[in-house]
């Protein structure tokens, strides 16, 4: 046996390598091809040399890439490694492969044959597979997760947005709960002061003896003002919600046919007033008095507003609020249905800095002296404590529309309320027992001193406890006359349903300045109790306990 | 002269072609972006949508050296690229010189571009296979050793490294492009350089520019490929020449 049997041949080396080996010519023309590349393709030689080029061989991308990368790249650098090719094999299965490739030159330099080897890379190429897919999805995740970063940032943004908007609402609404407490405790207290000063100035010119023309007139001077600044401060308890209200059944339409006389005469001859009334306008239940001033404060501010005269318009309507509208607001304003009633002028209009500030007591544009700065904010106390709503829309140089919106009333058969008359006639007593309760002294006086002037007999006490002793001793009490706010622990009404214990159906009058308290739920007065607001004048007071001792208020 | 590596190369597949020109010429040499040596972070995928985009960077190199009578040579996509900077500033060029050229490489109805739709997706598919970093033939090493770039540089090959992304962006825009209506705009006189068995511009499609290019000549080459600079230097050397020769240099008039 020869003993170079026993050695691999360089054939065997090359046909059955692990690896494909071609020779092609520069354009790629196969010129010799070892027998694991046959295999792998399922070619015959004879096929392949002198007939097929390497590229043809290739699936379509490999061929694109076999010219536009492949031979220009091994032309410059010589060699190529590491390209990854997919073969087309004779039954139509791709092989991925690996081919490194070295060219050949001729003595001259120039390129004369390709010296081709191919790895079997079907494992890798899975595996590089796998491994781009694993890099898109970490790719893509990381995406995502910047994605949502960014929206994260933007989220907090508009969150902050929104906080930072409800916390300028807040401020808003606390500035205008702190203005409102501030003048409501003065309102309250001037208000007393008032009353004492009405009661004595009524006490001045019942008792002035006849002749003394010039005392009488400064007492009618001094009572006139003292109006004025009743008035006033009816404003600011308007303003901070205190006010006691009565509200009843309102046809707004009524209601401003019922005004046209007053407006007109307000507004004089250089305004043009016009009223549209709505055809079946729901009914709402307000206070009429105070809806008449709402309406009237607007319509002062628009003459005023049109110094050259211009159109006043009252406009009645059925409206309605929806959430998104109401979910604007500063304020809470429940959804629903609502009455309208808009005043618009074709006056100077405000800019939007005036028209933040325009329902803040003592706010004003007037001139100094011309404008209390506090009819706008009655209409704003009044309508809040109404449960409605006031809009305001403004553009310089064209006009103001304001709107009142009063929650439409529901299911109330009683008919509409008609205006009190203005001037209640002067009514004396016969000589029935009231209780005055009262803690401050010199209301209670007044008070006492009025009641008697009119021709009651007064029994008189500064607490609860002392008031239910003096009921022990003249059980004879034929009317209860108190103060909503007593010191000593027990309030008016506490006090009022002890006496009703003991004397049922004892008719009780309240008094107050303002009302956030027991007698009053949500600013209102309860049904069938009667209240006399503070300052009050003898006449008010007469007209008021004679209709409730006669059962006919 | 101006010359404009096509896909898949830069501007190192001129090296065989220049010398025969630099004592004549001033050769002006780049790269398109993400290729070669140019800044791909410059490389935008709004601007580079279309062949437009680097057309407009060929007339910035022209303006920025105030390049004039400019014959441009361009390979592949850059013979298109050439041609449409040259509608856009004709004044800036003198001839044109299409190595390769397609103005759609996908058939449409009767025209031969001697590629289907699939085969670019084919293509694209391929090129991921390639841009892995351990197989590839441009890119530096991508996954594992971002590091150590000198291992990419000895792994890959040195000439035409392209960035992946860009490559397969360049090769959609390439291959999906139709610029057949912009051809009898052309006003520049133009060499068209076709090579024998060119699987990426057929012969059908150099004679339809030939057909579509005013006052445009063929040369049908004996050098097979898509790449006669570098497979076939002299022939593309000679074709040239007796191009730029021509007396009837002037401005071709349509």
């Amino acid at each position: 046996m020869d003993p170079g049997a026993l050695i691999e041949t360089a054939e065997e080396l090359y046909e059955s390598a692990p690896c494909g080996y071609l020779s092609t010519q520069p354009d790629g023309t196969i010129i010799r091809v070892n027998r694991t590349f046959l295999t792998w393709i399922g070619m015959d030689r004879k096929d392949l040399v002198g007939h097929k080029c390497f590229q043809d061989l290739l699936n379509i991308g490999g061929k694109i890439f076999y010219d536009t990368h492949f031979a220009p790249l091994l032309r410059m650098q010589g060699f190529v490694n590491e390209i990854a090719f997919d073969l087309i094999c004779a039954d139509g299965r791709q092989l991925p492969v690996l081919a490194n490739t070295v060219q050949k030159l001729d003595a001259a330099g120039r390129p004369m044959v390709h010296r081709i080897t191919l790895f079997n890379a079907t494992d890798r190429r899975t595996y590089e597979r796998e491994l781009l897919l694993a890099r898109r999805k970490a790719e893509e995740a990381t995406e995502q997760l910047r994605r949502l970063n960014e929206t994260l940032e933007l989220r907090v943004a508009e969150e902050v947005a929104e906080r930072m908007k409800a916390e300028e609402a807040l401020r808003q609404a606390q500035k205008m709960e702190a203005v409102g407490q501030l003048t409501g405790g003065i309102a309250h207290d001037f208000n007393n002061l008032l009353t004492i000063i009405v009661g004595n100035i009524e006490l001045l010119q019942r008792r002035l003896p006849e002749g003394h023309e010039r005392l009488k007139r400064a007492a009618e001077h001094a009572m006139e003002a003292t109006r004025r600044a009743a008035t006033l401060t009816h404003r600011l308890l308007a303003f901070s919600r205190r006010q006691p209200l009565d509200p009843k059944p309102i046809d707004a339409n009524k209601l401003v046919a019922g005004m046209s006389e007053l407006l007109r005469r307000t507004l004089g001859e250089m305004v043009m007033l016009e009223t549209v009334l709505a055809g079946g306008l729901w009914r709402t239940q307000a206070d009429p008095n105070q809806l008449e001033n709402a309406i009237l404060n607007l319509a002062v501010n628009a003459r005023d507003a049109m110094p050259e005269g211009g159109r006043l318009t009252i406009e009645t309507a059925n409206a309605r609020l929806d959430e998104a509208y109401v979910q604007g607001l500063a304020e809470p304003v429940p959804p629903g249905q609502y009455v309208q009633v808009s005043v618009s002028d074709t006056g100077t209009g405000m800019d939007k800095a005036t028209m933040e500030r325009v329902f803040e007591p003592f706010f004003t544009t007037k001139e100094a002296g011309k404008g209390t700065g506090l009819g706008l904010s009655q209409v704003y106390g009044f309508v809040r404590q109404s449960s409605g709503h006031v809009r305001i829309y403004s553009e310089l140089g064209e006009g103001t529309t304001i709107k009142i919106y009063l929650p439409r009333l529901i299911g109330s058969d009683e008919g509409t309320a008609e205006i009190p008359s203005q001037a209640p006639a002067m009514v004396k007593g016969s000589g029935e027992i009231i209780l005055v309760v009262e803690d401050e002294p010199s209301l209670r006086a007044y008070a006492v001193e009025a009641l008697r002037d009119l021709g009651y007999r007064v029994l008189e006490a500064a607490d609860g406890r002392e008031a239910l002793s003096l009921v022990e001793q003249h059980p004879e009490v034929e009317l209860l006359f108190t103060d909503v706010v007593l010191t000593g622990g027990m309030n008016g009404r506490v006090l009022a349903d002890e006496i009703t214990q003991r004397k049922p159906g004892i008719p009780v009058l309240y008094t107050t300045g303002y009302t956030a308290n027991a007698i009053v739920h949500h600013g209102r007065l309860d049904p069938g109790m009667h209240l006399i607001g503070k300052p009050f004048t003898y006449a008010e007071l007469a007209a008021k306990v004679r209709r409730m001792l006669d059962g006919t208020a | 002269m101006l010359f404009a590596h096509g896909y898949g190369c830069d501007q190192n597949m001129w090296r065989f072609i220049t010398p025969a020109f630099e004592a004549r010429y001033r050769i002006v040499l780049f790269d398109h972006v993400g290729h070669g040596q140019s800044d791909a972070a410059s490389f935008d995928r709004v601007r580079y949508g279309a062949l437009d985009g680097y057309a407009d960077d060929v007339l910035a190199i022209c303006r920025e050296l105030d390049l004039k009578d400019v014959i441009f040579v361009g390979h592949s996509v850059s013979a298109m690229i050439g041609l449409l900077a040259a509608i856009r500033e004709p004044e800036r060029f003198d001839r044109l010189v299409l190595i390769g050229p397609s103005p759609r490489y996908i058939n449409d109805g009767e025209y031969v571009g001697g590629f289907k739709q699939e085969d670019i997706e084919g293509l694209l598919d391929f090129l991921d296979s390639n841009h892995l970093g351990w197989s590839s033939t441009m890119a530096p090493v991508i996954m594992g050793t971002p590091d150590r770039p000198e291992l990419g540089e000895e792994l890959t090959n040195s000439f035409c490294r392209t960035d992946p992304e860009i490559a397969k962006h360049f090769a959609r825009v390439t291959f999906l492009s139709d610029n057949r209506t912009d051809l009898p705009k052309v006003r520049t006189k133009a060499l068209i350089l076709q090579c024998s068995q060119d699987a990426i511009a057929p012969e059908a499609v150099g004679r339809y520019i030939h057909q579509n290019l005013p006052g445009s000549q063929f040369v049908l080459m004996r050098a097979t490929g898509h790449c006669p600079n570098l497979s076939a230097p002299e022939e593309t050397i000679a074709a040239m020449e007796a191009f730029l020769r021509d007396p009837a240099s002037t401005k071709a008039v349509a």
